[in-house]
């Protein structure tokens, strides 16, 4: 009697057990943009879990238990690269004791890999400020280089998983070609504004910039992470005024009153911009719907008269 | 559970091991009413960070700690010299003052930096959950050293903490001055792990604790080891079961503690004073 029920308590076991490892693959992403085209290419044998809050500066993320426990059990982990995650990714793979996601291995791949990023210093000199060494990581902010992120997502996936390769690189087809129908709309929103200056709390989005034909170098921070100083202020107001600049974008992690201040002595429009998806309402998850929301948000601030 | 252990077992052995000196010289700060030093000499260490920053050396270059070294002196030396003699000024006023000094300086050196303030945030504030091994080693070193320092002079430290410096004989200056420089090296390292939440909590509440509960120097550092460990241990527990940020379940921890230490006493109290009833009114 005991054996039996051993027996059918273990058999329970191996079953769930097998249904819970071999379904899916295991991602992990360090923010909610690589989240959610591992999301989209991977579709159903997928299940991915994302680190970084979309609303979080992914600088300074805070590490929670549940952080080491989801790298511990991780297939995939994909992380932006380019110093990034820096700060606090590498003791979170100390402690997870993850052997897929050693260096080098192919359970653990970086995006950045393989894009020629902007703004990397000629010389590594502390004295100009080169506060990242291989270039500005925020290149998720072009959606060319999404299209390379979602190749190398498709492939890493691929490597982890051969078994549904083909199955990745259909999900990848069917998603560039999603991409290409959504980038025209956005260019074709956007070109009417093409050398518009547009101010930034924070010179977060250089890839955008380039990408769209803006002119983006008027910050409201005179250094990034340094509250602007009130000649700055005055300054960067003179500026705004003189050639009736019309935005001011604004992320969630920023602080919203010193630019709620600029824009009401300017009369320049507040624009609520958002790197990860799900760091705007109703983008959750969906790196187009998050892009759809910033070109329409932009574009009907610079329209305006 | 053995997940669990995993993952939590580093941050555990780091919140038994290194808070020992904390809670040591808590007691010393608790007697001496001089609550926010800790705060203040951090922050006068991360003046000295900012200066080498402003030099162009790395977070991590010894310069870098030869400043803050530097530094954490002057702010021994500040707070040496303004022992207080006659009760003018509470000496609090003064280290509150010390503290959003050095914080403003601070922000005014790293406006002139390129870098800004994200690399100071980066290389000051630690989280004790990504606590590694060998930091934990290095720190553990220090503090034993810091530790047989305040073992073999203890008469004069007590002294001065304990008596208002009456038997610590003539050289009142030269003994606070350690003091205070020995302490600041102590919160500067214990920072860059812990944090500045988990490091202050460590310092103060177990001492307080112990301060309610008992008299005698060697029973308080019993009772404050013994609260400084039984909340870490359930912050750690509450920290993985609820997944909370792991510094600061151990906070709200030891803050339960003193709430359930404070409550016992209060409770000890009116037993006592009800127990024998007072015969004043009776007929």
């Amino acid at each position: 009697m005991m054996n039996t029920i051993c027996k059918l308590v273990a058999g329970c076991l191996f079953l769930a057990g097998a249904a819970g490892t071999a379904a899916r693959v295991n991602v992990v992403a360090t923010t909610a943009d690589f989240g959610a085209i591992a999301g989209a290419v991977g579709g159903q044998f997928v299940s991915v879990t994302v680190l970084a809050k979309p609303a979080e500066d992914p600088h300074f993320v805070d590490a929670k238990p549940s952080y080491i426990l989801k790298l511990n059990r991780a297939d995939l982990l994909i992380e932006g690269g380019a110093e990034l995650e820096l700060g606090w990714l590498p003791p979170l793979l100390d402690g997870a004791r993850n052997p897929k996601l050693a260096a080098g291995q192919p359970g653990h791949m970086a995006v950045a890999e393989g894009l020629a990023l902007l703004e990397v210093p000629a010389d590594l000199d502390r004295s100009k400020g080169d506060l990242h060494a291989q270039g500005n990581p925020h290149f998720m902010t072009d959606p060319e280089n999404a299209r390379h992120a979602a190749r190398r997502i498709a492939a890493g996936l691929a490597a982890v998983d051969p078994a549904h390769q083909a199955a990745y690189a259909a999900n990848l087809a069917a998603w560039l070609k999603q991409l290409d129908a959504h980038a025209a709309v956005w260019r074709q929103r956007l070109a009417p504004f093409a050398g518009a200056r547009v101010v930034a709390y924070h010179d977060a989005w250089p890839y955008f910039a380039r990408r769209f034909g803006l002119k983006m170098d008027v910050f409201l921070e005179p250094k990034p992470g340094i509250p602007p100083s009130p000649a700055h202020l005055a300054e960067v107001i003179a500026t705004i005024k003189r050639e009736h600049l019309k935005a001011i974008i604004i992320e969630p992690y920023q602080n919203r009153r010193t630019a709620e201040t600029v824009a009401a002595a300017t009369g320049a429009r507040l624009v609520d911009f958002a790197q990860y998806p799900g760091g705007l309402k109703g983008t959750d998850g969906d790196y187009l719907a998050l892009f759809d929301r910033l070109v329409n948000n932009l574009a009907a601030a610079l329209a305006a008269p | 559970m053995n997940e669990a252990f995993q993952i939590m077992l580093w941050p555990l052995v780091a919140c038994l091991v290194l808070p020992g000196i904390l809670i040591y010289l808590g007691l010393h700060i608790i007697r001496r009413e001089i609550i926010f030093v800790d705060l203040a000499l951090a922050q006068v260490a991360a003046l000295g960070t900012c200066v080498s920053i402003l030099l162009h050396h790395e977070a991590h270059d010894w310069q870098t700690f030869a400043w803050s070294g530097v530094f954490t002196l002057v702010g021994a030396a500040i707070f040496t010299l303004t022992r207080p003699r006659e009760r003018r000024v509470p000496q609090e006023a003064l280290i509150g003052i010390v503290y959003v000094v050095a914080a403003a300086g601070a922000l005014l050196l790293l406006s002139r930096s390129p870098e800004g303030n994200e690399e100071l945030r980066k290389t000051l504030v630690g989280d004790v959950l990504l606590v590694r091994p060998a930091e934990i080693a290095i720190v553990a070193g220090i503090f034993a050293l810091v530790g047989l320092v305040h073992v073999v002079f203890r008469r004069p430290f007590l002294a001065l903490s304990f008596e208002h410096g009456r038997a610590a004989g003539r050289n009142v200056w030269g003994w606070d001055f350690l003091f205070y420089a020995l302490f600041g090296v102590v919160v500067t390292v214990i920072v860059h792990l812990f944090g500045v939440l988990l490091t202050f909590s460590f310092l103060i509440i177990p001492a307080v604790c112990a301060h309610l509960l008992v008299r005698r120097l060697a029973a308080q550092l019993a009772v404050s080891w013994a609260v400084a460990a039984l909340a870490s241990g359930a912050g750690m527990v509450a920290s993985f079961q609820l997944d909370l940020p792991t510094g600061a379940a151990v906070v709200c921890a030891l803050g339960l503690a003193l709430l359930l230490v404070g409550l016992g006493r209060g409770l000890r109290r009116r037993g006592r004073s009800v127990a024998p009833t007072p015969p004043a009114d009776g007929p």
